[in-house]
């Protein structure tokens, strides 16, 4: 059996590819549905970041009831211990005449808590729960006042009493103070794959059924050599998607140095970097396994079964990353293909050796290098069978023609 | 001149197209008859290089048909296809700008074939919204848009009103005269109009090829004789001559020996006489015959 022949110039590839990706573009961008997706996801990543930055700076303000100047005492200088300053906590007391009102302003929440002098010291008091911050702060201000009355009245010096005595947390990691942000951004990056891959990759299945079902890529097989057919809509889809990102990435960044949380940019800066050529890579291995799954179908119908595989290898590295344990995500994060979903989040939390960024994007070049000629073969051989749905390994099995 | 020699396709045991030869020559339309199923759209689709033949192989001017020369004919698959979503004008210049047309140059010849066609006022409807006639102006705009310098229509004319034949056929005139022009088709009348050479195509072998006339003249001449009146029925005493039918004064009748002249000689001998013609076998009788 014979080939039909696929021989051309080299211009004449470079014109063809172009002209289809060129098509894929302008026809995608002037579709509502991909402006309107697109705004929602600006809006949803700036959204987000001024929620983050609202939380994050937020000053808790606690009444604190007191009975009595000791109590007040307290209170005051709860304020000022370190523990409450790390939880931007301010505790502003209320003098209450009798414990009877105070329990009373607790109740009806007029006071977040109250505090009063009992024989042995302090008692703290809430309605169903006392705020963690309130609780540590008062707890540590109230024995700091009472060991200096103490000592006071013993006449013992205080600050020889304590000598030795701290303990001072220090952590070596000098961007720590960023790790919840970072975790954050670990967590949207794989999200933000995981969407874009399957709203652009979709697309690629869906457009080659159709021109399947429409018929249309007989006139496009006599006019153009598959292959160019092939490139051209790889291309232009992953140009729309890295476009997609890139602009999301770079919103998400402004935003975030717009929201005053320039600290926290640099801090996740390399790793939202490294996220578009790891996005490029992962995108492209899989754009032509979205083209097979296209070519298999014969009707829109059959895409839910054809996309399957294709599907799963989004999902697979998705469920490891949320499920896996650290060790998991480790080894998972060099596996070719699924490691341009995870490496990019683990960058974003930092502490990964160069040599599993290493492994990951070698592993995942060879790969695409591999699906991609795979991808061709059966594309090539499956596009022009028009009728019923074609399995994987039936595609395989077709001699070309 | 596109010569098709020896073309096969088998699918499983079966011979769908089996050793088919014929050529298509230039400034000649040619007409594909054949029964559904004969094979025509697979052989046109071998043509086209979107089918592999199983052997066989397709010559232009002599030499075998590279993927270049055939990407620059001009083809109207069986199954129309084209984007049901896009603007018409815009399809057509995607398809022209494909053959390699520059821009400038693709959107001029889609403005005049769409003008032909008195679809200017739609270019830049989607395709979903003409009728059916329309898409299919559309369609044959495609096959044409790229200067082609071969035709192979896979039944151009089938759900077309007379008078978008009549453009149809206008244009084909205007674009593809010089061409080799293959065209498949059920409607045996309009083959008969317009084609000058015939290829019949019979459950996968070609049956019957050859000009028209060639084709329509062959078998034994047949004459009709209308008399003014009285009754035909002597003619059968008639030596050399075999009759067909007689109706009154009309007979039909098959010379078998007898000369023509001498024929229109003795019936006008006979009595008065309104005519005396030479009945052509019509092409469906022809396509009858083979497929028997």
């Amino acid at each position: 059996m014979s080939t039909p022949d696929t021989t051309s110039t080299d211009r004449d590839s470079t014109r063809w590819w172009r002209i289809v990706a060129e098509r894929e573009v302008t026809t995608k961008v002037r579709e509502k549905s991909f402006i309107i997706s697109t705004l929602v996801m600006l809006a949803l990543v700036v959204g987000s970041i001024v929620l983050l930055n609202a939380m994050q700076g937020r000053e808790s303000t606690h009444d604190v009831g007191v009975v009595g100047p000791q109590a007040r005492e307290v209170v005051a200088a709860a304020s000022k211990t370190p523990l409450a300053k790390a939880d931007n906590t301010t505790l502003t007391p209320k003098t209450y005449d009798d414990v009877a009102a105070a329990k009373a302003a607790v109740r009806a929440d007029t006071v977040d808590a109250a505090l009063v002098v009992t024989d042995d010291g302090f008692e703290l008091l809430g309605d169903r729960s006392v705020d963690d911050a309130i609780e540590r702060s008062v707890t540590a201000a109230a024995a700091s006042t009472a060991l200096q009355r103490n000592a006071a009245a013993q006449d013992v010096d205080l600050s020889e009493l304590q000598a030795g005595t701290t303990t001072t947390t220090t952590l070596l990691d000098p961007d720590a103070k960023n790790a919840d942000v970072r975790k954050a951004a670990a967590y949207v990056l794989v999200i933000l794959f995981f969407l874009v891959a399957i709203t652009f990759g979709m697309p690629i299945a869906q457009s080659i059924t159709q021109e399947k079902e429409s018929r249309v890529v007989e006139i496009l097989a006599a006019a153009v050599p598959l292959r160019s057919l092939l490139w051209g809509k790889v291309v232009g889809n992953t140009l729309l998607a890295i476009g997609q990102v890139v602009t999301l990435l770079g919103v998400a960044a402004a935003a975030l140095a717009a929201t005053g949380m320039g600290d926290q940019l640099r801090s996740i800066g390399p790793a939202l970097l490294w996220y578009v050529p790891f996005f490029l890579l992962g995108f492209g291995a899989l754009a032509t396994l979205w083209a097979v799954a296209g070519a298999l179908a014969s009707r829109q119908q059959d895409l839910g079964s054809t996309t399957v595989p294709v599907q799963m290898l989004l999902m697979v590295p998705y469920f490891l990353y949320f499920s896996g344990s650290e060790r998991v995500q480790e080894i998972v994060s060099m596996v070719p293909v699924v490691s341009m979903v995870i490496m990019p989040s683990r960058l974003a939390e930092g502490g990964v050796p160069a040599w599993q960024i290493g492994v990951a994007v070698v592993g995942t070049v060879v790969a695409a290098g591999l699906l991609v000629q795979l991808g061709a073969r059966i594309y090539e051989r499956a596009l022009l069978r028009t009728g019923n749905k074609l399995g994987y390994r039936e595609a395989l099995r077709l001699q070309a023609d | 001149m596109i010569e098709i020699q020896s073309l096969t396709r088998v699918y499983g045991d079966k011979a769908v197209v089996d050793d088919v030869s014929f050529e298509v020559r230039p400034g000649r339309m040619t007409g594909f008859v054949g029964a559904n199923g004969a094979g025509k759209t697979t052989t046109m689709r071998m043509i086209m290089g979107v089918l592999g033949p199983t052997s066989g192989q397709v010559l232009w001017q002599g030499r075998p048909l590279d993927a270049e020369t055939r990407r620059s004919f001009g083809y109207m698959p069986e199954e129309r296809g084209l984007y049901p979503r896009m603007a018409v004008r815009e399809q057509l210049v995607y398809f022209a700008r494909l053959h390699g047309l520059d821009r400038a140059d693709a959107s001029r010849r889609a403005d005049d074939l769409l003008e032909h066609f008195g679809l200017v006022d739609r270019s830049g409807d989607q395709l979903d919204d003409l009728s059916l006639g329309n898409q299919q102006k559309v369609q044959i705009a495609a096959s044409l848009i790229h200067r082609p310098t071969a035709l192979v229509l896979d039944e151009p004319f089938s759900g077309l009103d007379p008078i978008a034949v009549d453009a149809m056929v206008d244009l084909l005139r205007r674009e593809a005269k010089d061409l080799p022009l293959l065209f498949s088709s059920h409607q045996l009348d309009l083959v008969e109009r317009l084609c000058d050479d015939l290829v019949i195509l019979s459950a996968g072998r070609v049956v019957a090829a050859g000009s028209v006339e060639e084709l329509r003249g062959r078998g034994a001449e047949r004459y009709r004789v209308v008399q003014d009146g009285g009754d035909a029925a002597w003619l059968r005493d008639l030596g050399g001559v075999r009759v067909l039918d007689v109706d009154g004064p009309t007979a039909l009748v098959e010379l078998e020996g007898l000369k023509p002249q001498d024929l229109v000689r003795t019936v006008v001998e006979h009595g008065p006489v309104l005519e005396v013609t030479r009945d052509r076998q019509p092409l469906s009788e022809i396509f009858r015959e083979v497929n028997r």
